[in-house]
């Protein structure tokens, strides 16, 4: 398996999740896209630091540690929002959500 | 030993007005601020004393530098001679006396701590002064005690005539202190230093070519430079013509002006040029000659025909002083000092003896009552009266209420005749004879000796003022102790002084004869003031005088006879040219024999006018109307400032006013009105159509363009998102494409 196999199924992974962002009506398939960015990302990061940086630079590996901690706080204050748009409008679709619109 | 001396007895006063002045902050008063600066006064009187025999021997100065500027350094410091010395004593000794008779004196009055740390700081000024060894020191000290003088004599402010006394006071002085000030700065051009003694001071500079040579040309300049140098002196020792303040600060409480314009203050002034006398030139001199005798007789002739007891006193002053700077003009600077020193013991006595026989009349007025019914307010009814140009008399100064009164108050009048027969020069026993002779002597001497007209004239007018000054000094005695009295309620009120105030009488009377002086000091400590530094030809006429008197200040202070002076000259003059010292002795004796005279006269015609009734003054006065009248409007010098020097100042300033409200105020009011009709109204339209209009079109631009542009925001994220996505792709490729 080289590098480029990893890429290929990051890009895959990313494009779903933009997939999903820009399509999906309601928030928590939202979130669960973002979730797939992050994780492309993290794909991405592990894969670099595997194929291209010497073997004990594990600096990548490190990133995507930190990164999946990031996401969990951000599934967190997410579903927070979502809890809070939920009372206030008693509906998690963000095409209803349009209280700003010009 | 020397300097923590007089460190003590400079700060001995400070702290006394130090702790009233702290204390005041806090809104209290010390409650024995009275016992206080007192103690603080005797302290330094007796350090006073042991200073005598620390100095005598060998005087000099000691100095610290106080400030750089670049080059130039400032010092500040001591200078001890005896002469020093002799003035310590006067002040801390008057000072003390003063302090204890003002306990009696002032008792009772709603700001009496105030008015003792007012004279704390006053002896602490004072004596600054006089130690001072620079111009600058002293002149510190000097504006010091102007500001002492101002506060005392407005102490009873509440009086509008003491307000205005002690406003008169002030400016008076400054007068001449602007001209010392300007004689400072120029000795300070030519010296470079404000020291006076030392390797560096001025005194030893001034007989270097390097500064000043000794052609027409400086000593024109020297002369000057006195001259500006004695206008400080002319106004803080009331010389005419800026004498008219001095009787008016009659105002302030009679310890004050026993104290400060009689004893010490306005002596400041025959100090200072007794000091300067090294850097005198007989231009100069001569200058200082005839104001001091033009004051002296000017004075004493207004002195005869007051009525208020304070003022003839105040003219009696003046008019000593006069003599004084008469003395140190014609060269007989020790005969000025000493006259300086005798004057301050039996002119004190005079004015404190005054003190003590208004403050009999006092009572009557229920003044002390009053104080206390009305707390705080304090109500001087019985002073009102009093005009700044003191036409009318406060009923308890005025003489003609008094009569009668040597047998109501004993001691105040034997200690008041013994002061009166020292300053009317009755001979040998008493001080003031010695000091005056000595004065008359040293001016005839002068005269004789380089047979100059000038001082043949000043002479006549010394001795004609000697005459006056017995003639109205008995006249206040005849009026005030003997006789009937003239005010039956009043003199019925009248009651001899607590002992407070009757022991510093006495120790000033004792003061007042020679003999006291002799017991003081053995004769080997007789006080020899240093020569001053005689180098120039202009100063080489002055010399042999000076030396003469230079060894007969402390002979003559200290009560010695003529005989043993003589002997002492006699040796100290072998090697001389005699001719000088002979006709100086001559001259002292004829002087000698003229004062008797005219101190005879003078007091004769005093008994035949106000005792015997012999005479009436009144008819006199009729017969002699013009001299009278400018006698008794004091030779028209208020009315002459009034009408020149106050209206030309009036007329200035109306002058000026006038040309404020038309000239100033037209150019700034027409700058108003073309500023507001042409630019404001042009900027105005500016603003309002351009700056403005630019604005309204951003606005309107902006109104519309955002009214089009906000159907963008759809509020709808993924739209949103869309677009961030597109934006993205769109940024990649074209970086790609770049």
């Amino acid at each position: 398996m080289s590098l480029q196999h990893y890429l290929v199924i990051s890009a895959i992974l990313f494009s779903l999740g933009i997939f999903a962002v820009l399509t999906r009506k309601n928030a928590i398939s939202i979130l669960m896209g973002i979730e797939l960015i992050l994780n492309s990302c993290n794909l991405n990061f592990v894969a670099f630091s595997r194929f291209v940086t010497p073997p004990e630079n594990i600096d990548g590996q490190i990133i995507a540690i930190f990164g999946i901690v990031l996401a969990a706080a951000e599934a967190a204050v997410f579903l927070a929002i979502i809890l809070a748009i939920y009372r206030e409008f008693g509906s998690i679709r963000p095409d209803e959500v349009d209280t700003l619109k010009g | 030993m020397v300097v923590s001396l007089i460190s003590i007895i400079l700060l001995c006063p400070l702290a006394a007005f130090a702790i009233f002045a702290l204390l005041g902050l806090a809104k209290r008063n010390f409650p024995r601020q009275d016992y206080l600066s007192t103690a603080a006064m005797l302290v330094a009187l007796v350090c006073s004393f042991l200073l005598l025999w620390e100095v005598v021997p060998k005087p000099e100065p000691h100095t610290v530098d106080w400030i750089s500027l670049g080059k130039i350094t400032f010092s500040m410091g001591f200078y001890l001679d005896s002469v020093t010395v002799i003035m310590l004593i006067v002040v801390t000794l008057v000072s003390s006396l003063v302090h204890i008779f003002s306990i009696g004196y002032m008792h009772g009055d709603p700001r009496y701590p105030r008015f003792f740390a007012y004279l704390s700081l006053f002896s602490f000024s004072m004596l600054f002064l006089v130690v001072s060894d620079n111009l600058l020191g002293i002149y510190i000290g000097w504006e010091l005690v102007g500001l002492c003088s101002y506060l005392l004599i407005g102490f009873w402010f509440e009086k509008d005539s003491a307000a205005n006394a002690c406003k008169k006071a002030f400016l008076t002085t400054r007068v001449g202190d602007v001209g010392m000030f300007i004689g400072m700065m120029m000795l300070f051009a030519r010296f470079d230093t404000l020291s006076l003694y030392g390797d560096n001071g001025i005194f030893t500079r001034i007989t270097n070519p390097e500064y000043l040579t000794a052609d027409a040309s400086g000593i024109f300049w020297l002369s000057i430079a006195g001259v500006l140098i004695f206008c400080g002196a002319v106004g803080k020792s009331a010389q005419v013509p800026l004498h008219t303040w001095l009787p008016d600060a009659m105002e302030g409480p009679t310890p004050v002006s026993a104290l400060i314009h009689a004893a010490t203050m306005v002596a400041a002034g025959v100090y200072l040029t007794a000091r300067m006398f090294p850097i005198l030139t007989p231009s100069s001199s001569l200058v200082i000659a005839y104001v001091g005798g033009i004051t002296a007789l000017v004075a004493a002739t207004i002195a005869i025909v007051r009525f208020d007891i304070k003022r003839v006193l105040a003219y009696s002053t003046v008019s000593q002083l006069g003599y004084m700077m008469l003395a140190i003009g014609a060269g007989s600077y020790v005969a000025g000092l000493f006259h300086l020193t005798t004057h301050a013991f039996f002119k004190a006595l005079l004015f404190l003896g005054s003190g003590s026989v208004i403050h009999a009349f006092h009572a009557m007025h229920a003044h002390h009552d009053e104080e206390h019914a009305n707390g705080e307010e304090h109500k001087h009814d019985d002073h009102s009266l009093v005009h700044a140009h003191g036409s009318e008399i406060p009923s308890d100064q005025d003489m003609r209420n008094m009569g009668g009164l040597r047998r109501k108050m004993p001691w105040t009048f034997g200690t008041m005749l013994v002061a009166t027969l020292s300053i009317s020069g009755v001979p040998f026993i008493f001080s003031g004879f010695w000091s005056k002779d000595k004065i008359l002597g040293g001016v005839l001497g002068r005269a004789m000796e380089w047979n100059s007209v000038h001082h043949y004239v000043l002479f006549g007018m010394a001795l004609l003022a000697a005459g006056i000054t017995a003639f109205y000094m008995f006249r206040l005695i005849f009026m005030t102790f003997f006789g009937e009295p003239r005010n039956q309620e009043m003199h019925d009120m009248a009651h001899e002084s607590p002992w407070v105030m009757v022991v510093p009488l006495l120790v000033l009377a004792i003061l007042s004869f020679p003999v006291v002086n002799k017991w003081w000091f053995n004769k080997d400590n007789i006080i020899r003031p240093e020569q001053p530094h005689i180098h120039a030809p202009q100063h080489a006429q002055l010399g042999p005088d000076t030396k003469i008197d230079g060894a007969n200040f402390g002979i003559a202070f200290f009560g010695i006879s003529e005989t043993e002076a003589a002997e002492e000259e006699g040796e100290k003059n072998t090697k001389k040219a005699d001719d000088a010292y002979y006709i100086h002795k001559l001259a002292h004796n004829i002087a000698m024999v003229l004062s008797i005279v005219v101190a005879g006269v003078g007091i004769l015609l005093s008994w035949l006018f106000y005792h015997r009734r012999r005479f009436s003054a009144e008819s006199v006065a009729t017969t002699f109307r013009p001299a009278y009248n400018l006698f008794w409007n004091k030779y028209y010098f208020d009315e002459f400032y009034d009408g020149v020097l106050v209206a030309l100042t009036v007329w200035k300033s109306r002058l000026f006013a006038k040309f404020d409200l038309s000239a100033i105020d037209g150019i700034v009011n027409g700058v108003a009105t073309i500023t507001r009709q042409v630019f404001a109204a042009f900027i105005g339209f500016f603003d309002n159509r351009v700056v403005d209009g630019i604005v309204n079109r951003v606005a309107e631009v902006t109104w519309a363009a955002g009214g089009r542009i906000r159907r963008i925001q759809t509020g709808a994220i993924q739209t949103y998102l869309f677009v961030v996505l597109g934006g993205i792709v769109l940024i990649i490729l074209i970086f790609r494409a770049l």
